[in-house]
């Protein structure tokens, strides 16, 4: 399973206009529903929401993955956003949340659901490579360093 | 020796994934020809499901969904695997286990008496082992018996459409 099979250009927002936690996901799930065609953008958005409202998904060092399955989603599908200011997101250690991993899939993607979510916690714990995320500032970039980090450059 | 076949007990780890698929239609053509008994495995990682609760991603209620999620996956991957040998008339059984990977594949060899381990391409990663998780190449890795790690596309789909 890789990342990059399930990121495309157009799932990538490098400069995230969104102020709050509320905002941001919205603006995520907006990022989603105009790159693919056979999404439900308020079934997308409420399950995110009601799965936050459960526990924040905010990790540390800026990064925050939030997530939720959803029968709306075609297939496993992942929207990047970058925040240069940082947003808070009710993090673990408490600061603003600065690049944000949403992840949707259909609950028969459990699987790669899962590994994608554990593949993206180790690549955040790899030095320097949020940093180098969060300076991108394009989508292509974005893909570059993911690929690279998965392909063990 | 002539009596003797050395692959009588050929184990096949599946995941779930496209290379499974090849992996097992590779399974079931050797298992064919050499007359072989077939197990195909299939082992919910449940390690990682709990480094990420542990890790505050999930919580409690959302890693059971999950958990029950990749189960049913599982059953429904096992079956397709199980119709799929049927069709070439090839008569396997199904274990599905949770746990973690390798440990539960290493278990298995060893109870089964696998003379063959047989399992899909492995990922591409190759400098971040420690950094990335890929069970397939910390089986190759671990296990006493020898191991087919399966690629190949059209090679095996053409070997297996003809069996």
């Amino acid at each position: 399973m890789k990342l990059t099979d399930h990121i495309t250009p157009e799932c990538i927002k490098t400069d995230l206009i969104a102020e709050d936690k509320d905002e941001v996901i919205e603006e995520l799930v907006e990022t989603l529903s105009n790159s693919v065609e056979c999404c439900d953008a308020d079934v997308i958005l409420h399950a995110v929401m009601e799965r936050e409202n459960e526990g924040s998904t905010g990790l540390e060092k800026g990064v925050a993955i939030p997530h939720a399955k959803c029968e709306k989603v075609d297939r496993l599908r992942i929207v990047i956003g970058i925040s240069r200011e940082g947003i808070d997101f009710d993090s673990q250690d408490g600061k603003p949340s600065r690049i944000f991993f949403l992840m949707i899939a259909p609950p028969s993607e459990a699987g790669p659901h899962v590994q994608a979510i554990a593949k993206i916690v180790k690549m955040a714990s790899i030095e320097g490579v949020i940093e180098k995320l969060i300076k991108a500032g394009n989508a292509e970039k974005v893909l570059e360093i993911i690929d690279n980090v998965e392909n063990g450059g | 020796m002539d009596n003797v076949n050395p692959l009588h007990n050929i184990l096949l780890y599946v995941d779930g994934s496209e290379s499974s698929v090849l992996a097992a239609r590779m399974a079931i053509t050797m298992a064919k020809v050499y007359g072989s008994n077939l197990r195909v495995m299939y082992v919910v990682n449940e390690s990682l499901l709990n480094e990420l609760l542990k890790a505050k991603i999930f919580v409690k209620v959302e890693k059971m969904d999950y958990e029950r999620d990749i189960e049913d996956d599982a059953k429904r991957y096992l079956n397709y695997v199980k119709k799929l040998a049927e069709g070439k008339g090839v008569q396997l059984d199904t274990v599905l286990r949770k746990g973690v990977v390798y440990e539960e594949v290493l278990r298995e060899v060893k109870e089964y008496g696998a003379d063959l381990v047989i399992q899909g391409e492995l990922g591409e990663v190759q400098s971040l082992k420690d950094s990335f998780y890929e069970e397939g190449e910390r089986i190759l890795r671990k296990v006493s018996c020898p191991v087919m790690v399966v690629r190949g596309k059209e090679k095996i789909e053409s070997i297996f459409e003809a069996l």
